[in-house]
């Protein structure tokens, strides 16, 4: 059996495509970050008729973080479709669906429902190309909502990017901007392989939920990609690296705008992708600043802050002079607005990281 | 596709030409799928059936015989030419042979960890199947799937060490098929023990709202490994569960292949018709351990077992009705041998990976755009 | 002169909600149909489409309430 047969039979029915450009200039349309995801689905579900949508109350609801809101009206219920409450069987469909050749994105409505169906994710979804020696692809997008801040409780703040990227097999990408929301989306739905595709509810720029102004930003109205694997230096600067990821992105800027006029330069470096991380980037980074600040929202320990600090070691054993890390600590997160404060990476706890950071020799 | 050429089952009784590769068994079986549901079995159908199910046992055999014998004197789980767990379908070859008979390469079936049998029942090749249990790079998988995650696009088989979780799957096949618009099905095969996972429920409840052309297929060999149906089940025939989503359901004693076989057809028309799910549980027969290894210290029935092995009941319902001799089961295990020993043989010489491959295959390189 | 106002968003249309989101800047120019805004009332959110090409100034800050009808932006 040659691979030509195999590739026949899985049958991929898109055309061959010209590829799409890469990073384009932002113009001066401005989205908010659910906005441009939505336009991304769209436009991706108009050039290929096999991409379709699936999740609990995508349809006629849009999505109750606004993630598919409009699609049902403009693709129908065949392509736009409401799931019973099963996980399993819905993301298993995917799953299948994906094997076939079609381009689902399928929805997991709460990052934190993952135990409800982490076999399908983990053991099937990212698996099946691997176990059939490459003969299989998945080409499948799982979408999700992550993060916490307006007192949703333990078991619905979470972030959990670290859960994921632990697992081999899947692409996990977490967008913090619109311009990156729209083309990872598109690079996430046009890839091969499955890609897990994390949204913080907090950067969604929703009516209904306090926003950081930069859930709003420009958006290029044409199709493009945001390269999967790629990290982005947002902020050049000299004093300090802060590498960091989705709505805490937004909280360091904040902090190295502020910091800035008091003199201490920060460079700040969006991951956008968590799996394959771009640990060039952030090595190159702190070679040269010497100071290293993670901030990331998700559990401290056993994640991605504790991975990017061993990568820079590994890779730059004697540029790092100093570390720190803002994380969430190892406690499930509280109700209470100023319990769920207390242990969220806010502005406070990164600026006097970033100070402490500044201050070391 | 089987051998590069389109079958449907719209083709009545044509000859195919002769493959190229030795897995002729789909096509052979191609006039027994002709039958409407509740007609009789051509005798060349019943004939088929049997060869089916002997070539199914004569693999089983030599992967028992070949997985034992560099495993002693103390049994070694991990030692020899085809290391770990090992799921052998020695008896269940009546389900294998009864429902596959009525597909075609274009159908999709989702198996267990005990999927031999409906691998080549289905059109795998026989070959590639036997170097991915011995973990070689001509194996389906390259060796990185193994006896339990085979692969096979050409026939769209799958299989899942993980209990239940075949189902969803195969629903997802099932809807690529119908939203092109093909009437292809899936049939996803599990367990007993596996009526009683979560991602079963959510399945049968699925794949009857959305309407989807599913054959659910339940294995019931009377053993949870070592825990009975009676122990884990708070019904008697998990057939009655059909009707608790609203999907008509059938139940098979006996294991017999021809009632397998009838059941089997009228869920596979219905699927294609646009008729939605059907779900049949087969009173199957596991003839020996949950695993190779397992001593079944805990099996009460093991004493009546072999006198159930329902290949030899049927060579000898076929013999005493006239439709064959005793040289043509000769032929039939002596043809079946040989295919055996080619692809255990071919599996045999066939090189094992490179260990500077072992990051290979976690991503797909040169994505298709 | 185009005035840009807070749609209809209730049976009576005498009530008042929010300027959610703004996607225009003060004096920038704005097209037919572009996305402007994003309002709310009562859990209901609507988009706001520019209804004139021009320039646009915004009459209500982000955040702040506004009648049904009343204007919240003036295109010239």
């Amino acid at each position: 059996m040659t691979t030509a047969s195999h590739e026949t039979a899985q049958r991929t029915t898109e055309p061959t495509r010209a590829p799409l450009p890469v990073e384009p200039d932002p113009g001066t349309r401005r989205l908010s970050t659910a906005k441009a995801m939505v336009e991304a689905i769209a436009q991706q579900m108009r050039s290929n008729e096999e991409v379709f949508v699936l999740g609990e109350d995508v349809g006629a609801y849009g999505g109750i973080f606004s993630s598919t809101t409009g699609l049902l009206d403009e693709f129908g219920p065949d392509r736009v479709r409401d799931t019973p409450i099963s996980e399993t069987a819905f993301i298993g469909l995917a799953t299948g669906a994906a094997v076939e050749g079609m381009r689902p994105i399928v929805e997991l409505m709460f990052v934190d429902f993952f135990g409800v169906c982490m076999d399908q994710i983990y053991n099937h979804m990212a698996k099946i190309h691997f176990e059939s020696g490459g003969n299989v692809t998945v080409p499948m997008v799982l979408t999700t909502a992550t993060g916490g801040g307006y007192s949703d409780g333990a078991q619905h703040s979470q972030c959990l990017w670290g859960t994921f990227a632990h697992l081999p097999g899947m692409k996990v990408v977490v967008p913090a901007t619109p311009y990156d929301a729209k083309g990872l989306m598109t690079a996430a739905v046009r890839c091969d392989d499955p890609v897990v595709y994390m949204f913080h509810k907090g950067v969604m720029g929703l009516p209904w939920m306090a926003k950081n102004p930069r859930s709003v930003g420009p958006v290029p109205e044409e199709e493009y990609e945001v390269p999967i694997g790629k990290a982005k230096v947002v902020r050049e600067g000299t004093d300090l690296t802060i590498v960091t990821v989705s709505l805490s992105l937004h909280h360091s800027l904040d902090v190295a705008e502020k910091l800035a006029g008091e003199g201490i330069d920060a460079e700040v470096i969006d991951l956008r992708t968590i799996v394959p991380l771009d640990r060039e980037a952030i090595a190159a980074s702190v070679s040269k600043t010497k100071r290293l600040l993670v901030v990331d929202e998700d559990y401290q320990s056993f994640g991605l802050s504790g991975e990017v600090i061993a990568s820079v070691v590994e890779r730059e054993p004697t540029a790092l002079t100093a570390v720190e890390r803002v994380c969430t600590p190892d406690v499930p997160i509280p109700y209470a607005h100023d319990l769920e404060y207390a242990v969220l990476p806010t502005r406070d706890r990164i600026e006097a990281a970033v100070r402490r950071l500044a201050g070391a020799k | 596709m089987v051998g590069g050429i389109q079958v449907t089952p719209q083709q009545t009784n044509q000859q195919m030409p002769q493959q190229a590769t030795p897995d002729t068994a789909q096509d052979q079986a191609r006039d027994v799928a002709q039958q409407p549901a509740g007609s009789q079995l051509l005798e060349t159908g019943r004939r088929e059936l049997l060869r089916t199910m002997i070539l199914i046992r004569t693999f089983e055999e030599a992967i028992l015989r070949d997985y034992h014998a560099d495993k002693s004197p103390a049994f070694d789980i991990g030692a020899g030419l085809i290391p770990g767990e090992m799921h052998l379908s020695a008896g269940q070859e009546p389900v294998a042979a009864g429902v596959c008979a009525h597909l075609t390469s274009d159908d999709a079936v989702t198996a267990t960890h005990r999927p031999h049998h409906l691998a080549i029942a289905h059109g795998m090749d026989l070959r590639r199947l036997a170097a991915e249990i011995f973990g070689r790079e001509t194996g389906l998988g390259h060796g990185r799937g193994g006896h339990m995650h085979l692969f096979d696009p050409d026939t769209h088989f799958s299989c899942s060490g993980i209990i239940a979780e075949g189902y969803p799957p195969a629903l997802g096949q099932a809807f690529a098929f119908r939203t092109r618009g093909s009437d292809a099905v899936a049939v996803a095969v599990t367990g007993e023990g596996a009526a009683n996972q979560g991602g079963f429920h959510e399945s049968l409840n699925l794949a009857a709202l959305w309407h989807l052309p599913v054959v659910f297929v339940v294995e019931d060999n009377d053993w949870g490994i070592s825990v009975p149906r009676s122990a884990s089940t708070s019904v008697a025939s998990n057939a009655a569960r059909g009707a608790g989503y609203g999907i008509p359901a059938v139940r098979v004693e006996d294991n017999a292949v021809e009632d397998i076989h009838r059941a089997a057809g009228e869920a596979v028309a219905r699927a294609r018709a646009g008729g939605g799910p059907s779900l049949i549980e087969v009173h199957t027969l596991r003839l020996w351990g949950h695993f190779e290894g397992d001593a079944q210290a805990y099996r009460s029935d093991l004493e009546g077992v072999p006198g159930h092995d329902p290949i030899p009941t049927y060579e000898s319902h076929l013999v005493d009705q006239g439709v064959l001799g005793e040289s043509d089961l000769e032929v039939m295990h002596a043809s079946a041998h040989e295919r055996v020993e080619d692809a255990i043989g071919f599996a045999r010489s066939s090189p094992t990976p490179d260990p500077a491959d072992a990051l290979k295959y976690v991503f797909s390189e040169g994505e298709r755009r | 002169m185009t005035e840009v106002t807070f749609p209809s968003m209730s049976t009576g249309g005498c009530g008042t909600g929010v300027v959610a989101t703004w996607f225009v800047t003060e004096g920038e120019a704005v097209h037919t149909d572009q996305l402007i805004a994003e309002v709310a009332m009562d859990k209901v959110d609507a988009e706001v489409l520019a209804p004139a090409d021009g320039t646009i100034s915004l009459e209500v800050a982000e955040g702040g309430e506004a009648a049904e009808g009343s204007v919240i932006a003036l295109i010239q």
